[in-house]
């Protein structure tokens, strides 16, 4: 008995742990060079601590956003109040969310062995995020809920998820790749599909994206890093203005906290630093999902004849570059109609994150397309804006306010936002 | 020998580009270390070959790795051909 609990604590209580071991196993079973599985199992383990510390950054930064712009709407400084933050919430949780993530992908492959939906789900940050994010929703609803029931509700939730969001993108993806070898596996799967919708009703098939010449000028839009800095950077940039030139005492509590710097100087300081945390936090997710993703490939495919992966979203943008711009186009005039929106109605200060706009939009770009030409791709961008930017604060707001709010402000889309309360009613029926 | 594979955000098509190059020079039986990263970080990278698509090697024009084109991350065809055509067993 006392083995069985010390194997609870120190290995599957470490998420850390428990994620190399697993890690080990797929290495083992691929059968690679003990020296590949070394370094393997440490990059997992190194990878998945990352995480928590790249976390810290964007935390930090958050807390400089949130007030600087509640300040510009002269919105009552509500704070974010006491949440455990991803740091916290990792070192409690993070091993039901690995193990939920793993036995997810085994359910994925068991039901496409047995039924027609043969798709096996290989986008491996969008299952860690996911998974993540399902379980914050669920530990906020029920409370502090034993390891045990977590992992069950969330593997055979993930586990169903993985393997019919490629079956309902999969009719458009034929029409866009015109073939049927590979589906979306990507949680950008809704706004996909009302993208594409929005563009059958609405748009012109006829006006295809594909055929205006694009700017050379817009290719730094492929660099994440570039974007997300320039773009909290210019919002940034904006609030301290405004802020600057206000005397109340909230704003002159926020020029304080500069200490001897200049105020607009610092905020861009802090613009930077809040790219910075996602390239950390990227980063680790990188290092471990790296190790993982081939050996869920190799395994799926040995079980299961004819699987059809189903992968990460920029496997559609080759089909049609220009609706990938417009999309992001209409997701960002969104983000900034939304932006004061939120902030003038339910007081919610809205981060739009480029990293979630930018592929949730310019996939719904490309299905909107296909259905709707370039009035399809600039719609599908801005029904996802909107399905963000109301998302995120249902979910940070209502969803997982003491859990991870932090994690939801920039990790968190689309069908997470969907899905979401369904998570929660569920989780209030079962436990 | 050090490869990198290059995508926008160096999460997911990246690493199934990592996986279809790994495949390829093992049927060539090439031995090399293969990494997928994203844009920004592959150009302060030591490397000796890159492999992206054609939008993202322009921004990495200079890189001291040689800069190998394949534009469709899926095509085991292009990504053999282009293995084939550019990189020499060491």
């Amino acid at each position: 008995m006392d083995i069985i609990i010390w194997i609870a604590t120190n290995v599957f209580g470490e998420a850390a742990i428990l994620l190399g071991f697993i890690v080990l196993l797929g290495l083992v079973l691929q059968k690679k060079s003990a020296s590949q599985t070394v370094s393997g199992t440490f990059k997992a383990i190194i990878g998945f601590l990352i995480i928590s510390a790249g976390s810290g950054v964007i935390v930090n930064a958050l807390t400089v956003f949130e007030p600087l712009w509640k300040e510009v709407f002269n919105l009552s400084a509500e704070p974010l109040g006491e949440f455990m933050g991803q740091e916290g919430f990792n070192a409690k949780y993070g091993s039901a969310v690995t193990l939920a993530m793993t036995l997810g992908f085994v359910i994925n492959v068991i039901l496409a062995r047995f039924t027609k939906l043969k798709y096996i789900y290989l986008t491996g940050h969008m299952m860690f995020w996911t998974t993540t994010i399902f379980a914050g929703v669920v530990v906020q609803a029920a409370g502090d809920i034993s390891f045990s029931k977590l992992v069950i509700f969330l593997s055979i939730f993930m586990g169903l998820y993985w393997t019919i969001q490629p079956a309902l993108t999969q009719p458009f993806m034929r029409k866009i790749t015109g073939n049927d070898n590979i589906a979306l596996g990507h949680t950008s799967a809704s706004v996909a599909l009302l993208g594409a919708l929005a563009g059958k009703v609405l748009g012109n098939k006829d006006n295809d994206s594909e055929k205006i010449k694009l700017p050379k000028g817009l290719e730094f839009l492929r660099d994440s890093n570039v974007i997300t800095a320039l773009t909290m950077g210019l919002l940034f940039l904006v609030g301290a203005i405004i802020i600057s030139f206000k005397d109340t005492p909230g704003a002159q509590e926020l020029i304080a906290a500069a200490g001897d710097k200049n105020f607009i100087i610092y905020a861009i300081i802090q613009s930077f630093t809040f790219a910075a945390g996602i390239a950390v936090v990227l980063l680790g997710v990188r290092m471990f999902i790296g190790e993982m993703v081939p050996a869920f490939k190799g395994i799926a495919t040995k079980i299961v004849p004819g699987a059809k992966p189903a992968l990460d979203s920029p496997i559609v943008f080759p089909y049609a570059p220009n609706a990938v711009i417009l999309g992001f186009l209409g997701a960002f005039v969104g983000a900034l109609i939304w932006l004061v929106v939120l902030g003038n109605t339910v007081g919610y200060v809205f981060v739009p994150t480029m990293i979630v706009l930018f592929f949730h939009a310019a996939t719904a770009g490309v299905f909107g397309n296909a259905t709707g030409g370039v009035r399809g791709a600039l719609m599908a961008g801005f029904i996802t804006s909107t399905v963000v930017a109301w998302g995120q604060f249902i979910m940070v707001k209502m969803l997982l306010s003491d859990t991870i709010p932090d994690t939801a402000m920039w990790a968190a889309d689309s069908d997470m936002f969907l899905l979401g309360p369904i998570i929660r009613f569920l989780s209030q029926l079962f436990f | 020998m050090k490869i990198l594979t290059v995508c926008g955000l160096g999460q997911g098509t990246s690493l199934i580009l990592k996986m279809n190059v790994e495949q390829a020079l093992g049927d060539m039986g090439i031995r090399a270390d293969v990494e997928h990263t994203d844009v920004s970080t592959a150009s302060s990278m030591n490397a000796d070959y890159i492999i992206t698509s054609n939008e993202l090697a322009e921004s990495l024009q200079g890189h001291k790795a040689k800069i190998v084109i394949v534009n469709n991350y899926f095509d085991m065809d292009e990504i053999n051909e282009a293995v084939k055509a550019n990189i020499e067993a060491s």
